[in-house]
């Protein structure tokens, strides 16, 4: 080896080693737990178990379900939104623009607990703001905790509120590197505002979106704290249990790590081959 | 096909006035040019007669009608940017077709128009193809051919040839030449080139700061230009200008003597009265200066570098320190001594009193 290059390696070996430490050795190390019997001391090599288990699973069943039913409603409902945010942002009509890109990007920062407490509040069924607001036009109030529907809208709510305006900033970056002269050239085409949106803005958009598609499908098959913080670990019943909540119980609460692995894998295998269909269903006509 | 007037047009940027009352008559028909320096208002003025930009003063109308509060859309106009502004999502046929399809225009006419505008621009084996897979020049021609398909009564060019290599340029120039003269159409183009505007105007707009200096067909403003702004633009290599002083005024004219060398006095048949005494410019064009004892008066000058380029010659030069260029046809050896001697001709020279006004 080069001197240069030793020297170069001796620098980096610092970030190398935490890498290897705390990121590549848990893949590889979960990888091969997901084949052994944990619950026996010593844990044994038993491949079967942990992954049979997985497919004849009604509560693993159960938090995939929900999982894919935030993942269907939320992301295309929160990527609308997004586009909608950051052209609303774009607007040279918008005065304080500095302003509402703070406000949109905000939830962002916010730490999880302290929204997750906030939420739990609003939503509270006694004296919660929601209800109140939905008392006033005379509607019944709901049991966001209790009722298993309104606990998945509140989820699905909730991860919206926060990860819209990020995405939102995202768009609208794309949004800014569309030139303003191809409005005009349209506009003087006699192409009317709405329609400059669907065959222009959006078609130029397509792979910022489909970035954000990506991310979003990637972040919702972890999801963990909202369900964990705001719906009582994944309450009622299990109505709101997503497979990260699951993961969790199974390692943390059960210690059952082997089967935790299994499902983790089960994740980040999902979470690819979904973004790997969006990709595909979104690339390019030839 | 329609003309436009302009009436006292006025264009504010907040507190930043960009044109002073601009006044202009542009007949049906007529390829008119905006020129002038970077920053002088042109674009503005063209982006207010095609309705993106608002007038904050005065009327712009088009085949008589005002259109200040009309819809951009509604002008019946065409723009080709300087970007091109092409869409970069579609191919050629669809940036042609676009336009029309979104607004409903029958099948078979898109068609034929598309088809009509890719013939006269030559850009049939380009159908396909997006913008990001043509050069600068196919880029034009479709935004040119844009344009085209739209049928307007008035073409709106912004610096349209500005992004090409020289040689493109002169070759797209020739093609929109032909292009005015194929369709008739109303055309104004804006160039900051003063030979684009030359080889293509049937009039030519000067603009400077926001403000017409002069409008004419392209030899008017090179025969008789109304100020020493248009004087130095139109005409390349720009006019010289030498410091003078009025020596006397007589039934004949003025006589200048030049700041520079005394000795040099020309008079000028201008029925003006200047002061004698005051500062004037002399003007005379590097293409007009003649053998030695062939003019009013003999000038000679210090020689710094000179220019063959077959068949002309450029001498750059300098009297007392004040530069100035002459140029020499088929001279293979001017400028190879470290004198020159020319010879001024006063019926070619211009006067210019010292707020660069036209002595005339
Ligand atoms: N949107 C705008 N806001 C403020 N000033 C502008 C704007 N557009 C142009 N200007 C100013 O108006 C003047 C004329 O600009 P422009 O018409 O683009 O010049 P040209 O096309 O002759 O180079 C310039 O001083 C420019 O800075
Ligand atoms: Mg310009």
């Amino acid at each position: 080896m080069r001197l240069n290059n030793r020297i170069a390696y001796a620098f980096l070996a610092p970030y190398l080693l935490i890498f290897a430490t705390f990121w590549l050795w848990p893949i590889i190390s979960s990888f091969l737990i997901s084949f052994q019997n944990t619950r026996v001391n010593p844990w044994r090599f038993a491949p079967s178990m942990n992954w049979g288990r997985l497919v004849g699973d009604p509560a693993f069943y159960n938090a995939l379900y929900n999982t894919l039913i935030i993942l269907v409603i939320q992301v295309p409902v929160m990527i609308a939104l997004a586009t909608v945010m950051a052209v609303f942002l774009n607007s040279p009509l918008l005065k304080a623009r500095p302003l509402y890109r703070f406000a949109f990007f905000a939830p962002v920062v916010v730490g999880e607990v302290a929204y997750a407490a906030v939420f739990r509040l609003m939503f509270s069924a006694d004296f919660g703001i929601i209800n109140k607001i939905i008392g006033t036009v005379g509607l019944s109030p709901v049991s966001w905790f209790d009722n298993g529907t309104a606990a998945m809208a509140l989820v699905i709510m909730a991860v919206t509120w926060r990860w819209a305006g990020y995405n939102a900033i995202i768009i609208l970056a794309g949004l800014q590197s569309i030139p303003g002269d191809v409005y005009e050239a349209a506009t003087l085409d006699r192409v009317g505002k709405v329609q400059q949106f669907f065959h222009i803005t959006l078609p130029l958009l397509k792979p910022i979106i489909l970035f954000c598609i990506v991310l979003s499908v990637i972040g919702t098959m972890q999801l963990f704290a909202e369900p964990f913080l705001i719906t009582n670990r994944g309450g009622p019943g299990g109505a709101t249990e997503t497979l990260g909540l699951l993961l969790y119980r199974q390692g943390f609460t059960s210690l059952n790590f082997g089967y935790a692995s299994a499902i983790a894998y089960t994740i980040a295998a999902l979470a690819v081959a979904i973004s790997l269909l969006n990709l595909f269903f979104g690339r390019e006509a030839k | 096909m329609a003309g436009l007037t302009l009436k006292n047009v006025i264009k504010r940027f907040g507190a930043l006035q960009v044109i002073h009352g601009a006044d202009l008559e542009i007949e049906d028909g007529e390829f008119v040019v905006f020129v002038g320096p970077s920053g002088c208002g042109k674009s503005t003025l063209l982006r207010m007669i095609a309705g993106l930009e608002d007038v904050s003063g005065g009327e712009i109308a088009i085949a008589g009608t005002v259109v200040n509060d009309v819809e951009p859309s509604e002008r019946h106009i065409a723009m080709v940017f300087q970007s091109y502004a092409l869409y970069p999502h579609m191919t050629v046929r669809k940036n042609l077709s676009f336009g029309l399809t979104m607004n409903g225009n029958p099948k078979a006419d898109t068609e034929r128009r598309v088809a009509h505008a890719a013939d006269i621009l030559q850009i049939g084996e380009l159908m396909d193809r997006r913008p990001g897979q043509l050069s600068g020049g196919q880029r034009q021609r479709v935004a040119i051919g844009r344009a085209i398909v739209r049928e307007p009564q008035v073409f709106l060019f912004d610096e349209p040839l500005s992004n090409l290599d020289a040689e493109l340029r002169v070759q797209m120039r020739v093609e929109i030449s032909k292009l005015h003269k194929q369709l008739g159409t109303t055309m104004i183009y804006v160039t900051h080139d003063q030979t684009e505007a030359m080889t293509l105007a049937d009039k030519i707009v000067v603009l400077r700061s926001g403000r017409i200096e002069q409008v004419g067909a392209p030899l008017d403003l090179y025969d008789d230009p109304a100020n020493q702004f248009v004087a130095g633009f139109v005409g390349s290599p720009k006019m010289n200008f030498l410091k003078a002083r009025i020596d006397a005024v007589s039934a004949d004219g003025a006589t200048a003597v030049l700041a520079s060398d005394p000795g040099v006095k020309i008079t000028l048949p201008i029925s003006g009265r200047p002061d004698v005494g005051s500062s004037v410019t002399l003007g005379i064009r590097p293409e007009h200066f003649v053998d030695a004892g062939a003019g009013d008066a003999d000038l000679t000058v210090d020689v710094d570098v000179a220019e063959h380029l077959g068949h002309t010659s450029y001498v750059y030069a300098a009297v007392s320190g004040e530069p100035l260029i002459i140029e020499r046809p088929e001279s293979r050896h001017a400028g190879s001594q470290d004198r020159l001697t020319v010879g001024v001709p006063s019926r070619r020279c211009f006067l210019f009193d010292a707020e660069g006004q036209r002595l005339r």
